[in-house]
């Protein structure tokens, strides 16, 4: 007998990535094309299953979801026309709001906090906030700025929007359902 | 020709030659742009809620009744999406309660697309014809997918326009490969393998340039291109180009206007093999 929690969680992906994704057959096209699928473990296709069995934890807590680089093709290439990223998408939006921390939760938390708050992205900002949370990307990013700076292509100040009341509905409103 | 201009939000740091040449370009080929009033950040690769993502697209688009260009793929793809989401009506109904301006529909060409077609009408606008310039068409992921009006896998649309220009597109197999530019920050050598392959695939097709309709392959192939060298201890010494400044050097307009002292990897001596070729 499954437990009520795994089946909430089930369809809860099945929500937010389309139900097409109980049809999945498990064919592994989505890893066979996924440019870090020798990284991933679970693989893409696993992933999928752990979502189909109710597996919460071991869908949430793992380097697969932050590796994905949503560059579509499992996408494309899905027989089943199953939208793969688009349930990666899903679980890091659910572990980003069940505080699962890592890195890479706390890029894109910031990310969408910056659109929030200003309406766009700056990207000076976003690295030094980055760096408070995790400081070991110091070295990359100090490389990054070194080459970028000399050429202008850093900027300095924030851009704030005059919309940032309507921008602020639709990450947070939007964002609840 | 007059439409609406989504700059995005790396027009204003790691884009900016992006952005100065789609102007330069546009303004040479009698293409009028009006930047979007008030426009906000399309959520990149970054924002996973996919209705928060539609919504933040869908509030850009509300803006204006012309159709939208931008030169960012990344942009180019989240509106592009976020017009069929929209589609259906349940979206709709949800996004629109939030917005301020109602959406009503939208009309999304990336830069490459309007370029070409008005290139191909007047092939005299063509100053610096660049012959035999050996050209990597590098399409990354986003221009083409999810679906769209180019095949995701195959598309053809880049190498047209660099027949157009005169150059030569090679055959170059990784062409529609993630750049890995995504994961950069948080995967930093799960990206860089993926980036340097690319350019080493780029190096052994005997390309003299790389072309590029993405900000994010631009920074991991030109911006980082120096550093994996470093790392990986081999040259590759490609410029990679927007775009929209391979275009403007073959319109003959300057390399200030076009941004090209912001390329890591510096073009000229890839400009002066093209003035040389030209004077043959």
């Amino acid at each position: 007998m499954p437990d009520v929690a795994d089946l909430k969680f089930k369809q809860d992906v099945l929500r937010m990535a389309g139900s097409e994704v109980q049809t999945c057959i498990q064919c592994g096209t989505c890893s066979a094309s996924c440019p870090t699928a020798h990284l991933m473990n679970p693989s893409i296709r696993k992933l999928i299953k752990l979502c189909l069995e109710g597996k919460k934890d071991e869908a949430l807590k793992n380097d697969t979801l932050w590796l994905c680089t949503s560059c579509l093709l499992c996408t494309v290439r899905c027989p089943r026309g199953i939208r793969p990223k688009a349930v990666v998408a899903a679980l890091k939006d659910m572990a980003e709001r069940e505080g699962i921390r890592s890195k890479d939760a706390a890029y894109e938390q910031i990310f969408t906090k910056q659109i929030r708050d200003y309406g766009r992205i700056a990207e000076l900002p976003l690295t030094g906030e980055f760096l408070l949370v995790f400081p070991q990307a110091v070295v990359q990013s100090m490389e990054v700025g070194l080459e970028m700076a000399p050429r202008g292509k850093m900027a300095l100040g924030i851009e704030k929007i005059r919309g940032r009341e309507e921008v602020k509905r639709i990450v947070e409103e939007l964002g609840e359902q | 020709m007059k439409l609406a201009y989504y700059p995005g939000c790396v027009s204003r740091s790691t884009g900016r030659e992006m952005d100065l040449s789609t102007r330069a370009v546009s303004a040479a080929l009698g293409i009028e742009l009006e930047e979007i009033e008030d426009w906000n950040c399309c959520g990149a690769t970054h924002v996973s809620h996919e209705l928060v993502a539609t919504g933040l697209a869908a509030r850009n688009m509300a803006q204006t009744d012309l159709p939208i260009m931008t030169s960012c793929s990344i942009c180019y793809s989240n509106l592009r999406t976020a017009v069929q989401n929209m589609e259906e009506p349940e979206t709709r109904a949800k996004v629109n309660a939030v917005l301020t301006k109602k959406y009503s529909g939208a009309r999304i060409r990336h830069a490459l697309d309007v370029i070409l077609e008005v290139l191909e009408k007047n092939d005299d606008l063509l100053a610096v014809p660049l012959k035999d310039l050996k050209v990597a068409p590098y399409y990354g992921c986003l221009l083409t997918r999810p679906r769209g009006v180019y095949s995701p896998e195959f598309p053809t649309i880049l190498e047209k326009l660099i027949k157009t220009l005169h150059a030569e597109p090679l055959d170059f197999r990784l062409k529609t490969f993630c750049c890995g530019g995504p994961i950069f920050m948080p995967q930093e050598k799960a990206a860089e393998d993926i980036a340097f392959m690319i350019l080493s695939e780029a190096k052994a097709a005997g390309a003299e340039v790389i072309v590029t309709v993405c900000p994010l392959c631009h920074f991991m192939l030109d911006t980082k291109q120096k550093s994996l060298e470093q790392k990986r201890g081999e040259k590759i010494g490609i410029p990679v180009l927007y775009v929209t400044q391979l275009v403007g050097i073959a319109l003959g307009l300057g390399p200030e206007e076009l941004g090209l002292n912001m390329n890591s990897v510096s073009p000229m001596p890839m400009m002066e093999k093209v003035y040389e070729r030209m004077n043959e």
